[in-house]
């Protein structure tokens, strides 16, 4: 029945026509987009406020967060409703693997990566053959399943209760401990991020990016091309999951205390998450960045507004749904 | 824990009993999310911001103006009704004319815009203070040499009637059989002169009434509150997974399954286990039956 | 003229254009047939007509008055009926309630109903014999002749058939084309898409032949008869 009122046209056609826009206009965009890199790292020792930094970080973060998203929504259909738990796995893997075997926070960063790509891994061998709504319930029920059964293991996870997770360990003479600057919290994300981003940025654009669009579009056609979907959308569900638990251990070490709260690891964070990656617009990636600064944006702006801003978000997730399908990416030109 | 006490027929009538009306309340919950699945292919979110929406409106009803609580459930399923009909009509139909293929996840990323507003108007309206009526019916019953109480028994009776109405209305009331064939073939209703957009709004009005009366039934074990969604809203998924995306039927018999296997849960392990144990049989479920555990050979996957 | 449209462009996305100024017209009391194919636009053109699609230029006339935005849902009571391309029983309802659905339009009236569905099985005994079973579960034959009965039971003056006869046995095949010709003596017209070429022509008067979305041919019966090699070469 949906098929009779529209079927998406090929939007192929539209990325080259873009890019072929005058060499003129692209060099001020690099020239733009390199005052606001310089702005991102420079401004903020200059203002050094921590309340500041605690916001920024929240919004590289968030923007973080939102482009792994959108990796999996944007450029291959998966939707990952369960994104949370993976976010958990990484934080815990971490967090435990300190606390039980003495790793270190740096190693931490690993040790949640890996755990939660072998998780994305398991997930994605049981789920990907399912097709959309399918996947999205299984995901949806497997990261509740992570954060109950963490909540219901207090033995090891101190479940509710919350477990305390050390800091990261100086390095390089720069002091990470508690009550530090935020500031090199900050540039460690900084460079967490460009690392990711970058690695991100080439993936789409590599022949797996090709083929992830492919399916996204149409998975029969791309299925006779001999593309052998399953695999190829493993592999992006698994990398996803595996920077999602990096961040996830970052977010532990940062934080200082991990608890399986919905609005920590569930649902609720996964809303946060799903909003900044659609109002950003799917298939962007950076234009989680702009979600995030805005949503975090006005958050903190009204905080005075309370529960307001939070309808304010779903309004906003309401209308980039059925007005702007393709969210802030829309207004790129605003901009750029 | 001692094995042999669940030998004891007393025990184990109680367990029944315990998770046949904690199974028609979840069936309660889950037949509205169901039936809107089956006819929209709406995975709606807001289920649980619809159902806070009934116990709030219970609270009211009977909380504040102290009217019988039958009057309340009759109110819970009106003002829902209404409202399921105004999301329709103003969100997911505006959708609709829009989406494409992509059609489940937008419209189910489009409710969890809904969910989030919902919830935080309510905050705004009633703050985050529970709500709650104390009892709807006094007294029990004795059975065996254990009690049960009245209570527990009049969610069951108004939870069976409830879904026993819904289930005559779609075998044998014109609109029901219509729902039904647009269900089926969309297009081919229309063929016959069947409105199939007033159809879905009515449908959606229907299902979000199921969740109100779940809600207004269920206060005193749910009281208000804006975060008291959460709960129903992964039980009523648990079901339609189990029972079969869209089989309103099926929904039935996976929530009866559901309440019982948990309360023998609680009483084995301990509370707060049941719930990992119903994420474990959903993924199960999915991964080896996705049509649900009541179609026969596993076909509609 | 009974059904008349006049230049019409359509299409399933805003892009692409499947429609490229179709010209057509159905005449009262009489079969037309539209040839073409596959992909020509047939059930494209029998889809704007009824209301699935929007012309985005040309009009669509019944009777004179002007079809256009009206909905699917509006056109039987207006008297046009519309025969899918393949399947659309309702498979897990009863061949009654399938009847009943037919019957939709006639609301609350109980007896049109009844009377309507009694019809129906005197045309069809077969379908009373199976009245309680699931119409999914129907040979492919019955379900065609369920489908028919379903459409003709609230006398619509005009029926839009989609390749009425495809997947069915030989033997079936001409019983359907008897039926839609009977169709003529109840003073139905009919526009038939159609692939069996031979067989939809022999019960035609008037014939079209679409290609790429634009008109190829129209002629009466006769004429194509004279000049059908020529005229089918290119696609059969
Ligand atoms: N729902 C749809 N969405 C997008 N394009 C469609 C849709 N339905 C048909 N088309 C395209 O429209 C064109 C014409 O299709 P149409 O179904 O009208 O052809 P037809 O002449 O009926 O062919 P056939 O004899 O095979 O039924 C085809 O190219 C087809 O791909
Ligand atoms: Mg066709």
């Amino acid at each position: 029945m949906q098929a009779s009122g529209a079927t998406a046209a090929s939007p192929a056609a539209a990325p080259p026509a873009s890019e072929a826009r005058g060499a003129g206009l692209r060099k001020w965009a690099i020239v733009k987009i390199g005052l606001l890199l310089l702005a991102v790292v420079f401004l903020p020792p200059y203002f050094d406020d921590r309340y500041l930094t605690t916001i920024l970080i929240s919004v590289v973060f968030f923007g973080i967060l939102g482009a792994i998203y959108d990796l999996m929504v944007g450029y291959a259909g998966l939707n990952n409703f369960g994104f949370a738990g993976v976010l958990a796995i990484g934080s815990y893997a971490s967090a435990l693997c300190q606390l039980n075997f003495g790793t270190t926070g740096w190693e931490g960063l690993l040790i949640g990566g890996i755990a939660a790509g072998a998780i994305g891994l398991l997930t994605g061998i049981i789920t990907l053959r399912l097709r959309g709504l399918y996947l999205g319930l299984m995901t949806f029920f497997v990261g509740e399943t992570i954060r109950l059964t963490i909540s219901n293991l207090p033995q090891y996870t101190r479940g509710t209760l919350g477990l305390t997770v050390a800091p990261f360990e100086n390095i390089f003479g720069i002091d990470f401990a508690r009550g530090a600057d935020p500031l090199n919290y900050y540039y460690l994300l900084l460079l967490l991020g460009a690392v990711i981003m970058i690695f991100m940025h080439w993936l789409v654009r590599s022949k797996a990016g090709l083929v992830w669009r492919a399916l996204k579009e149409d998975e029969t056609a791309a299925r006779t091309l001999r593309v052998r979907a399953t695999r190829w959308k493993l592999l992006n569900f698994t990398i996803a999951s595996f920077l999602t638990g990096v961040m996830g251990s970052f977010y532990a070490h940062n934080l200082g205390v991990l608890s399986p709260l919905p609005t920590e690891f569930g649902v609720g964070r996964t809303v946060e998450v799903l909003t900044v990656a659609y109002v950003g617009g799917r298939g962007t990636l950076w234009g989680s960045f702009f979600a995030a600064a805005l949503l975090i944006g006005i958050q903190e702006y009204f905080r005075g507004l309370g529960a307001w801003r939070l309808v304010l978000f779903g309004v906003l997730l309401i209308l980039v749904m059925i007005f702007v399908p393709k969210g802030l990416a829309r207004f790129k030109r605003l901009l750029l | 824990m001692d094995w042999s006490m669940l030998a004891d027929p007393n025990i184990l009538t109680v367990l029944v009993l315990q998770g046949l009306v904690r199974g028609a309340m979840y069936a309660l919950m889950g037949i509205g999310l169901s039936l809107i699945f089956g006819i929209l292919g709406v995975v709606n979110f807001a289920h649980g911001e619809l159902f806070m929406l009934g116990s709030y409106v219970m609270y009211l009803v009977v909380g504040i103006f102290g009217m019988p609580f039958y009057l309340g459930i009759v109110a819970a399923a009106g003002v829902v009704f209404v409202c399921g009909v105004a999301i329709e009509r103003g969100l997911v139909e505006q959708l609709r004319r829009r989406a494409g293929r992509d059609w489940i996840s937008d419209s189910f990323v489009l409710t969890i815009g809904l969910a989030v507003v919902l919830q935080n108007l309510a905050h705004l309206a009633f703050g985050s203070r529970q709500y709650g009526v104390a009892e709807l019916v006094a007294g029990s019953v004795p059975v065996g040499e254990l009690e049960i109480s009245l209570e527990r028994l009049a969610i069951f009776g108004l939870a069976c009637l409830a879904v026993l109405l819904l289930w005559a209305f779609m075998k044998f009331a014109r609109t029901g059989r219509a729902i039904r064939a647009a269900a089926q073939n969309a297009e081919a209703a229309e063929t016959l002169g069947i409105d199939v957009r007033n159809l879905f709004t009515v449908t959606f009005g229907l299902g979000a009434a199921f969740a109100g009366v779940a809600g207004a039934l269920l206060i005193s074990i749910y009281p208000a509150s804006p975060t008291v969604g959460a709960e129903p809203l992964l039980k009523s998924f648990a079901v339609v997974v189990l029972g079969g995306l869209g089989n309103v039927s099926g929904a039935i018999a996976a929530g009866l399954l559901l309440g019982v296997l948990e309360a023998f849960t609680i009483f084995i392990a301990a509370d707060g286990w049941q719930n990992v144990l119903t994420a474990y049989l959903v993924i199960l479920v999915l991964l080896v039956r996705p049509a649900g555990l009541f179609v026969l050979g596993g076909k509609r996957a | 003229m009974f059904l008349e449209v006049n230049d019409v462009v359509a299409g399933y996305t805003k892009e692409v254009s499947i429609l490229n100024g179709v010209q057509f017209a159905a005449e009262e009391g009489k079969v037309t047939v539209i040839l073409g194919p596959n992909g020509a636009g047939k059930s494209t053109l029998l889809r704007t007509v009824y209301g699935y699609l929007k012309p985005r230029r040309g009009e669509v006339r019944f009777r004179g008055e002007l079809l256009n935005g009206r909905r699917p849902s509006e056109m039987l009571r207006h008297g046009i009926a519309y025969l899918l391309q393949g399947h659309s029983v309702f498979p897990s309802m009863s061949v009654e309630e399938n009847l009943e659905l037919g019957a939709w339009i006639f609301g609350k009236d109980r007896q049109a109903r009844a009377r309507a569905i009694e019809d129906a099985y005197d045309h069809f005994p077969r379908l009373r014999e199976k009245r309680r079973g699931a119409a999914g579960l129907l040979s492919g034959g019955e379900q065609r002749a369920l489908e028919i009965a379903r459409l003709v039971m609230t006398s619509p003056k005009l029926l839009l058939l989609d390749e009425p006869s495809v997947g069915l046995m030989p033997k079936l095949v001409d019983s359907v084309y008897e039926e839609i010709a009977r169709l003529k003596d109840r003073k139905m017209t009919v526009v038939m898409v159609d692939q069996n070429v031979k067989k939809a022509v022999a019960i035609a008067d008037q014939v079209y032949v679409l290609k790429l979305g634009a008109n190829s041919y129209d002629g009466p019966q006769a004429d194509f008869l004279l000049r059908m090699d020529e005229i089918v070469k290119g696609w059969l």
